[in-house]
């Protein structure tokens, strides 16, 4: 009876608007959320192929540093200040060697020698997994990784305008060879050979215990310094990275930075788009509730009648609460529907290009969110009007 | 109001004024004079006075006019605008208050309309009504609810005589068997009731 005389106080208008923006906002917000979380993932995954949260980082070589060397190195001041980072996980200085190196390899009764300089990085930034990367001072052999690059040079580059035959990873991992050190007025013969190819260092690589072992043997007693570091990265796609070093003015390989400098744009139109929709959904809230208060100031005989006669407010506002709330819960369920369907299609296109995983989990568990808000506002706000009149 | 105004009243300006349960009270002022405002006070929905309305219960206790169940098991209320629901029947006004606490059958409240209005007035909208038989639904509605006071503002300004006579017997049975208090207001004398005080307001 009091659903009589309370439903004409409804205008269909009133539910239908405010159902078609609830609509709009709520599919637009649950299906931006449900794309973070599917294409997010990608993005990441792209940078993590292998350690990918670690760059190396370099000065600029400008004119005035060609003349003056010193400023290639890193202080220990400009260390702490990357360390100090909160993108920065690690700084890792590359080690380089202090003493003169060469190779020389016996072919067709011919000697070919070649100049050498090394590096080190920690082994855990090392690309390349291989057992036979240790030094053990007692059996004289000193593995080597060189860059995938230097294969590249000669298979594509050299071996093409010489006529050389071409060389697979595994072939030169059996070449062997052997390496001079001297320094400090002695000098060493060691055996090796490349036991593994670098795709992220750009550097001639020994194992760090040679080269710090050696430093001390070969070396000439001048400080270690290095001119460029590794740095790893907590996210590297953390957008504040290339424009860290931007502005400092270090070298960075852009490429690395790609996958971060799009994170960062798209989650910038991800935030644009979200904000957008729920600023949809709240004004889809402000809608009804000022169509409740214009409800109320219309039929204000009506509900104090009802207050008179014993009605409680809670009792007045059932009915108003219940078709809210029944609009509210078909139209997310709808919208959820609707993004989940979309998201179908999307995942379906984008099959091919690259691997989306899981359901929309965030779609559901966004939608039951959205929900449980708004019931909890409208149970709030409807009856809290109902009384203040 | 002034004070000369309210010089001579029984009620308003007085030190304690006690309305006893079981006890029926008629209140009789000129237009005006606020005997409507004295049962808004009572009935609570109405806070524009100075002093303090104490409700007792039957232990002692005080019952708070706000509390939840005021309006439906304390007090009844015939309104003088009679807060009627004109697009609803005599039947659906009166079933409409009698939902909240199912006090009396169908049956029950269909033989109290039918004693007071011709039986096709039952399921007409009160709004063809007129407002004698609007006031006899009013009365009839304010029935149905238990109560240990009831109120009725000027219940018989628009009833003839013998109707109102109707009405009054009808009333007195539903106090009687609720062993409630009465408080009648009018701007005449009242002959239907047998009350056991007459205040002038």
């Amino acid at each position: 009876m009091i659903r009589k005389l309370q439903r004409k106080t409804m205008e269909p208008i009133q539910l239908v608007g405010y159902a078609i923006t609830l609509l709009v906002g709520a599919t637009i917000a649950l299906l931006a959320v449900q794309i973070w979380r599917d294409i997010r993932p990608v993005l990441t995954e792209q940078t993590d192929v292998f350690k990918a949260h670690t760059v190396t980082v370099s000065k600029n070589i400008t004119m005035f540093k060609t003349a003056d060397k010193e400023k290639i190195y890193f202080g220990e001041k400009e260390l702490e200040k990357l360390r100090a980072q909160e993108f920065v996980k690690d700084v890792a200085p590359f080690g380089s060697a202090s003493f003169a190196a060469s190779a020389a390899i016996s072919f067709n009764g011919q000697k070919l020698s070649t100049d050498l300089f090394f590096e080190s990085v920690p082994d855990e930034y090392l690309d390349v997994k291989s057992e036979d990367w240790v030094w053990d001072s007692a059996n004289g052999f000193l593995p080597i990784v060189i860059p995938e690059d230097y294969l590249s040079l000669y298979n594509f580059g050299f071996a093409e305008s010489q006529s050389l035959p071409v060389v697979s990873e595994a072939m030169l991992s059996q070449v062997t060879f052997n390496i001079y050190v001297s320094g400090n007025g002695r000098h060493q013969v060691y055996n090796s050979r490349i036991v593994g190819l670098s795709g992220k260092i750009n550097s001639i690589l020994v194992p760090e215990s040679f080269l710090q072992w050696a430093n001390v043997e070969f070396g000439t007693g001048g400080k270690e310094r290095s001119s460029r570091l590794l740095v790893e990265f907590a996210d590297a796609t953390d957008e504040r990275i290339p424009q860290y070093f931007e502005a400092t003015g270090l070298n960075i390989n852009q490429n690395e930075l790609e996958a971060s400098k799009l994170t960062f744009f798209f989650k910038l139109a991800m935030l644009f788009v979200v904000v957008t929709a729920l600023i949809i959904v709240v004004l889809s809230a402000v809608l009804i509730i000022m169509s409740m208060n214009l409800i109320v100031h219309k039929n204000r005989s009506l509900f104090v009648n009802l207050y008179n006669i014993g009605y409680t407010p809670a009792q007045i506002a059932r009915y108003y609460h219940r078709v809210i709330s029944g609009v509210t819960v078909v139209v997310v369920a709808m919208a959820a529907l609707l993004s989940a369907w979309v998201r179908h299609l999307y995942v379906g296109r984008l099959d091919t290009v690259f691997h989306i995983e899981g359901g929309p989990v965030s779609l559901w568990v966004s939608a039951l969110l959205l929900l449980l808000v708004l019931l909890v506002i409208y149970n709030i706000f409807i009856a809290r009007i109902i009384k203040s009149n | 109001m002034s004070e000369s105004e309210v010089s001579g009243s029984d009620i308003y300006m007085q030190s304690l004024v006690r309305f006893e349960q079981g006890m029926q009270y008629m209140v009789s002022a000129k237009s005006g004079h606020g005997k409507s405002s004295l049962l808004n006070f009572i009935y609570g929905i109405s806070n524009a006075y100075v002093g303090d309305i104490a409700i007792r219960e039957d232990g002692g206790g005080v019952v708070l006019q706000s509390s939840r169940d005021f309006k439906v098991r304390q007090m009844s209320y015939m309104f003088q605008d009679l807060c009627l629901f004109p697009e609803l029947t005599a039947l659906e006004n009166v079933q409409l208050k009698n939902r909240l606490t199912d006090f009396k059958s169908e049956s029950e409240i269909e033989s109290m309309l039918m004693a007071l209005l011709p039986s096709e007035k039952l399921n007409q909208p009160v709004a063809t009504l007129s407002l004698g038989q609007r006031q006899r639904v009013a009365a009839v509605r304010s029935l149905c609810q238990p109560f240990r006071f009831l109120l009725l503002d000027e219940p018989f300004s628009h009833v003839d005589n013998e109707n109102a006579h109707r009405m009054a017997s009808l009333v007195a049975g539903e106090v009687e068997r609720q062993h409630a208090g009465l408080i009648v207001t009018a701007l005449d004398p009242v002959d239907q009731f047998e009350f056991d005080k007459v205040m002038n307001l």
